[in-house]
């Protein structure tokens, strides 16, 4: 099970497109990104979840600890994603309500292209 | 079934309850709920083991009822508390146990985390259909 982490810059942000299942196994990779990126310099981070098959509490963990980063450079983190069983995850858990979810990329980085 | 306590072995367990989901005439929706609470009670008996230091296996076993099927996911790390909840695993998602437990909640139609006879903890999963 391998988990696919592309990264590119929209305008002042930088897409993550994550392709396959985010678990206890592969959210490690996922976190190991997202600091490097953040570390970097990258405080503006769009995470597309649009190829991601299974996402369970150690991914959400691992946003919900991308977010306190970003926030500490008074950055931000928002999600793509249009996929009821992924959407269902972030309804039950509350995070509705903590990340910004967009239904696209360009939405999600404020329309720059 | 009978796994050993490392992250990658949840992924085949995963497989392995969608397709007995899926043969014993669950709808996908429902497939889904019950790959996402087996594999969260798999998920964090695996971290007990690991933050445990634990390398005994994790059982899982799937019993089929007229009415429903339930799935026991049995570890060796003694008993977490009966919400389930750890103060920090060993991978430090400090908040990932709070997390777990609301899907595991919601997916599983019951739900019941108890200390088991072999002194670790046995999670019990019931979805009816």
């Amino acid at each position: 099970m391998e988990l696919g982490l592309d990264v590119h810059k929209v305008g002042d942000h930088s897409v993550v497109d994550v392709k396959g299942e985010i678990d206890v196994y592969t959210a490690p990779k996922l976190r190991e990104k997202l600091i490097e990126l953040v570390s970097e310099g990258s405080h503006h981070v769009v995470v597309n979840l649009e190829g991601v098959d299974f996402l369970d509490s150690t991914g959400l963990g691992v946003l919900v600890g991308a977010l306190k980063r970003v926030k500490a450079h008074d950055g931000s983190l928002s999600l793509v994603c249009t996929q009821d069983k992924i959407l269902k995850i972030f309804k039950i858990t509350g995070l509705t309500k903590v990340f910004p979810i967009h239904s696209s990329v360009d939405e999600a980085a404020g329309g720059a292209a | 079934m009978s796994i050993p306590a490392g992250t990658a072995y949840v992924g085949i367990i995963r497989l392995a309850v969608a397709s007995l989901a899926r043969t014993a005439g669950f709808d996908e929706e429902r497939v889904d709920d019950i790959r996402i609470a087996v594999s969260e009670a798999c998920t964090n008996a695996v971290l007990a083991h690991e933050e445990a230091g634990a390398d005994q296996p994790i059982k899982v076993a799937w019993t089929e009822a007229a009415d429903r099927v339930i799935v026991q996911v049995e570890d060796r790390v003694g008993a977490r508390g009966a919400d389930g909840v750890s103060p920090q695993d060993s991978q430090g998602f400090s908040t990932r146990m709070v997390m777990s437990v609301a899907l595991l909640q919601e997916m599983a139609d019951d739900l019941t985390i108890e200390p088991s006879e072999s002194g670790g903890t046995t999670s019990r999963l019931t979805f009816s259909r």
